[in-house]
């Protein structure tokens, strides 16, 4: 019941990426109005059994990147520009029939709300099984005792009786586990959590952390996850690329980014999180504004109006990204620096 | 604090005002069943018997997770959702048993801010009307030029601009509208604010601005608060005193550093132990207790102790037969105002008492309605 | 930024007397310093322009405005209701006037056709079929908008009473609402319109608006008790607003938005139905006062021979209907909340 948690992981740093996403560029454009750059050159790589954060605000694309990678935009409205390089192919490119394909089995995705991702009029266990009968091409009858032990592994009690549940039985963390369970059918290679636990409890929030952390160590899957919470981010996250307004504006392992952040951006979001092992009194540091405030990238950095270190070049041109695949910020003057 | 009440203030030993007091508070919503006629087979048992006070300029803080009551508990103090047995006396008002035009005449002195902004403005007033539509309610916008001036004073202290109030609510972004909603709740020149999960709908960088509003606002009025949330960080931030609920009870009540400091019941303890906190090297490091299965259902609550069907510390007596009431126990660095409910405090603290592995009950006891029954889930009733 | 800022200070000077007797009371000593830090907090909040606010109802407009359907729907009904007025004066004859009374043979030619003057031929009895369709549209309008406002009303107040009141209240209006739904709706306007004695216009009128007031009042109760259970409504409560003030104020505007799209839609309806009771016999007989339904009732003996005098009054009804539905659609898509940006 009660378990420590696990050390500095020093996994998957040398070898090759599993998913290597340069440059991904997604612009709304909608009758009459401007276009929008939801995300605007994102690159990041995963290398197998790594997880991956992608950390921001709403409206900062993380969501979208998952969706564009996944190829799951609508398929009008929207330009979808860079490369999304999944074992050698461009995810991007694919046909849709190729893209169904690998989605389920080789990528797998997690999303916010559970009860939305279920179909509402089918059971919980043939949900699970008709993904391990698409892909892996078994029988209904093969694939219940799978869907069994995947049920059981994800955590759910009684997984045989919860087999002819539906979703609206279950409770919400049992459904997420029940999503879980179905991303895992196939024993995907990459699996992209999009906020999975936001819609959740922070006791059952705690099981669900602790089940994926379990997924990837015994698995070797690599997981993407996207969240808001720099707390989540900080306890299961090999390495975190902040989002601001579309672009990766910094990006470290876990300890180096929350030990020494450079960018302002990211310096704001942890001052301005209550931390439960602060004292009392001691005064949040905001980041003023909101994100209505963004400054468009192309001539200025989007956070210099809400920056508390901006300098004149800030409004005048694009900061450049500084640093590498693993490290590195985008600000022009940047805080800290004693890594 | 420019009210004053036509009754004496009551004076706790400690020689603090009580603003609040709320006794023995419980609200049930039936669960109606039937075709033509409806009928009530049950009562989803929102708020299940509350004591709880609220001292002058304090903030208190009410802290649980979903479905365990404490918005309604909130509404219930504010006779919002009307109480099912209890008293609530306010300043020497019982503001339970209080109704129509003798209820509305009462409400200026106590307010709510809302969790959802937007939801919670109405779209087709400007801001000027939604900030005048109380002062008219009350009487208080006679003279018109000390109303402009009001309302500018009004919006000042929320940080606003006086342009924004010609504008309507989803012309502003999240955090700025919870300031409207802050000086909507203002602008009557209330006592006690109940704010209901005030920054769980903005995003984080948003919500640490609204908290020091919240904060500022209350060194500068002498407010009272009540703040219902789900998360113990943000709880922990700004309260005074903490109460945690679960499953329509308080568990546990105490002062904030101390309730962090020396968590009493095991709920509290596996409440703190799953916040996750922005630091790997914590996260590395501490001890988790996860607990298992969900929460029952509130229309179906457990015998004796509400926590038992998940509590890692759990006995073979009383624990299911006898509901714990709260009570100051013995235990080193827990003062006179920590009050916990739970038959094995001492023990459990001591370490007398190791926590064993629990046994997920079957989730049939969650936010589900019966296998083969319709009915909306307790949600509906309780998530209010 | 730097706008807003001095928008405050100009505003504040102008008024500085009332700071100054807040601060003459001693009720809050620290005003200027708190002020200051106001104005630093300004840049927290984050920008608001000086800009007027824009009003749901003005930016839905700013949509329809740019909504090609919405604009054919308008043109539509503009192009109607301008000929409605107008028909009497521009009608190129008299509707009662019959010059064409020779030309028609019962046997071998019941229904003179187009000539010289008489562009679309005349009707069974020799009258100017074109003049008749024109002056036609003024009844049809009457009936149409007149029903359609009577019935809104009725179920205005109808579902005002049952979605601000409540219980058995409710429950009483609600009944009776289903008790007149479980009627079809056109057998209800037969039952209403064939009790008067003297079939006319204002039988139409009524029959057609009693078959609209329980849908406007289920729509209306529908919204109310959506509003009622809002978080909005809810604030208003706690913030101790009249109850009176809060049906009125937020919940009737905020439940209005369906009712008004079905208004639009309805008024189609109501077109169609009164051409319907019309051409069952039960509208108005007076042949002085034309319309499009009665029109279209008295061509059906003719309907082998001259198909044509059925063709254009039905053309004409369903080219009014289609614009009052273009527009009501466009509308109910302006006002979703879930287009709005």
């Amino acid at each position: 019941m009660t378990q420590t948690q696990h050390t500095n992981r020093p996994r998957g740093g040398s070898s090759e990426p599993l998913l290597s996403v340069r440059d991904l560029r997604v612009t709304f454009q909608r009758q009459g109005e401007e276009e929008f750059h939801a995300v605007d050159g994102v690159s990041f790589d995963v290398r197998p059994g790594q997880t991956v954060g992608l950390v921001g605000e709403s409206g900062c694309g993380k969501s979208v990147t998952s969706l564009a990678i996944m190829g799951l935009l609508p398929g009008r409205g929207n330009r979808v520009s860079g490369s999304a390089i999944f074992d050698g192919e461009d995810l991007l490119t694919l046909s849709p029939a190729a893209m169904r394909d690998r989605r389920g089995s080789e990528i797998a995705m997690i999303f916010q709300d559970p009860l939305s991702s279920l179909n509402p009029v089918i059971s919980i266990g043939r949900q699970v099984t008709e993904v391990m009968e698409r892909h892996q091409g078994l029988s209904r009858k093969q694939a219940t005792p799978k869907a069994v032990e995947l049920l059981e592994r994800v955590g759910i009690p009684d997984p045989k009786a919860r087999l002819l549940n539906y979703p609206h039985q279950l409770s919400g963390g049992m459904r997420q586990r029940a999503l879980i369970a179905m991303a895992l059918a196939c024993n995907p290679r990459l699996l992209i959590a999009d906020e999975p636990t936001t819609a959740l409890d922070v006791t059952i929030q705690a099981q669900i952390l602790a089940l994926l952390k379990e997924l990837v160590v015994d698995t070797g899957t690599a997981l993407v996850m996207i969240t808001h919470d720099l707390g989540v981010v900080a306890g299961l996250c090999d390495e975190v690329n902040v989002l601001y307004g579309g672009k990766v504006v910094e990006r470290g392992g876990r300890h180096g980014l929350f030990r020494d952040p450079r960018h302002p951006y990211t310096v704001g979001l942890l001052n301005s999180i209550p931390r439960l092992d602060a004292a009392r009194g001691e005064k949040l540091s905001p980041v003023p504004g909101s994100v209505a405030d963004n400054l468009p990238w192309t001539s200025a950095c989007a956070f210099a109006p809400r920056c508390s270190q901006v300098v004149d070049a800030c409004t005048r041109e694009t900061p450049q990204w500084e640093g590498d695949q693993v490290v590195g910020h985008r600000c022009f003057n940047p805080m800290g620096g004693t890594r | 604090m420019t009210q004053t009440s036509e009754s004496s203030s009551d004076a706790t030993s400690d020689g603090t005002d009580v603003l609040v007091e709320a006794s023995d508070l419980e609200v049930y919503f039936p669960i109606k069943s039937g075709i033509i006629f409806d009928r009530t087979v049950g009562h989803v048992r929102a708020v299940d018997g509350v004591d709880l006070t609220i001292h002058r300029g304090e903030t208190y803080g009410l802290v649980g997770e979903s479905g365990c009551g404490k918005s309604t508990l909130g509404k219930a103090i504010l006779n919002l959702e009307p109480p099912t047995a209890g008293s609530v006396v306010f300043d020497g008002t019982d503001i339970a048993s209080l109704k129509g035009e003798d209820l509305r005449r009462e409400r200026k002195r106590f307010q709510m801010v809302f969790q959802d902004p937007m939801s919670s403005l109405d779209p087709r007033q400007t801001v000027e009307n939604l900030l005048l539509e109380g002062m008219r309610a009350h009487g208080l916008d006679t003279d018109k030029d000390a109303t402009r001036a009001r309302l500018r004073e009004l919006m000042s202290s929320v940080g606003l601009p006086v342009a924004a109030l010609s504008k309507y609510p989803h012309e502003f972004s999240g955090g700025q509208r919870q300031r409207i909603g802050i000086a909507r709740a203002l602008s009557v020149g209330p006592d006690l604010i109940v704010a209901d999960e005030p920054v769980s709908a903005l995003d984080v960088s948003i919500q640490a601005q609204v908290i020091n509003l919240l904060q500022d606002l209350q060194d500068e009025l002498g407010l009272t608060y009540l703040v219902v949330a789900h998360d113990l960080a943000v709880v922990r931030h700004i309260s005074d005193r903490i109460g945690v609920m679960y499953l329509g009870g308080l568990v546990e009540e105490s002062d904030g550093a101390e309730l962090y400091d020396v968590p009493l019941h095991p709920y509290t303890r596996a409440l703190m132990s799953a916040v996750p906190v922005p630091d790997p090297q914590v996260e590395d490091s501490r001890e988790q207790i996860l607990l298992t299965g969900d929460l029952p259902s509130p229309a179906n609550p457990p015998s004796g102790c509400r926590f038992h069907t998940r509590c890692p510390w759990k006995q073979e007596t009383l624990c299911d037969t006898e509901r714990p009431q709260l009570r100051v126990v013995e235990v080193d660095g827990a003062s006179a105002s920590h009050r916990v409910a739970c038959h094995y405090a001492e023990q459990v603290a001591s370490g007398e008492i190791q926590p064993h592995q629990v046994e997920a009950v079957s989730v049939e006891s969650g936010f589900t309605g019966p296998v083969d029954g319709p009915d909306a889930p307790p949600e509906a009733y309780v998530g209010v | 930024m730097n706008d807003t800022t001095n928008h405050t200070t100009d505003d504040s000077t102008d008024h500085s007397t009332d700071d100054r007797t807040e601060d003459a009371r001693g009720a809050r000593p620290t005003f200027g310093q708190r002020r200051k830090d106001r104005i630093d907090q300004l840049a927290t909040a984050g920008t608001v322009d000086d800009e007027p606010g824009v009003s749901l109802i003005r930016s839905a407009w700013k949509r329809l405005r740019r909504n090609p359907i919405f604009l054919i729907g308008a043109a539509i009904t503009l192009a109607f209701i301008v000929l409605a007025i107008i028909s009497p004066w521009i009608a190129p004859w008299d509707v009662t006037a019959r010059p064409l009374l020779d030309k028609v043979r019962p046997q071998s030619n019941p229904v003179p056709g187009p000539e010289p003057g008489h562009f679309l031929g005349a009707d069974d009895r020799g009258r100017d079929l074109f003049s008749r369709l024109l002056v036609g549209s003024r009844q049809t309008l009457i009936v149409g908008v007149v029903a359609t406002l009577f019935g809104l009303l009725g179920g205005l107040t109808l579902g005002t009473i049952a979605g601000a009141v409540g219980g058995w209240v409710d429950s009483l209006v609600m009944r009776i609402v289903d008790v007149m739904l479980s009627i079809p709706s056109l057998l209800l306007a037969f039952t209403v319109a064939s009790l008067a004695r003297n079939p006319s216009q204002w039988t139409l009128v009524i029959a057609i608006a009693i078959i609209q007031v329980p849908i406007f009042a289920r729509l209306l109760r529908g919204s109310m008790l959506a509003q009622r259970a809002s978080d909005h409504v809810l604030a208003a409560r706690s913030l101790g607003v009249r109850p009176t003030a809060i049906v009125f104020r937020h919940m009737l505007p905020n439940a209005l938005g369906p009712v008004i799209v079905q208004a639009t839609l309805s008024l189609a309806v109501a077109i169609i139905d009164a051409a319907a009771l019309s051409f069952l016999g039960l509208g108005n007989p007076d042949q002085s006062q034309p319309e499009w339904g009665q029109m279209l009732g008295r061509a059906q003996p003719f309907i082998t021979e001259a198909p044509h005098l059925a063709f254009y009054p039905a053309g004409c009804i369903i080219v009014v209907a289609l614009g009052f539905t273009l527009m009501g659609e466009s509308l109910r898509e302006a006002l979703d909340p879930k287009t709005r940006r």
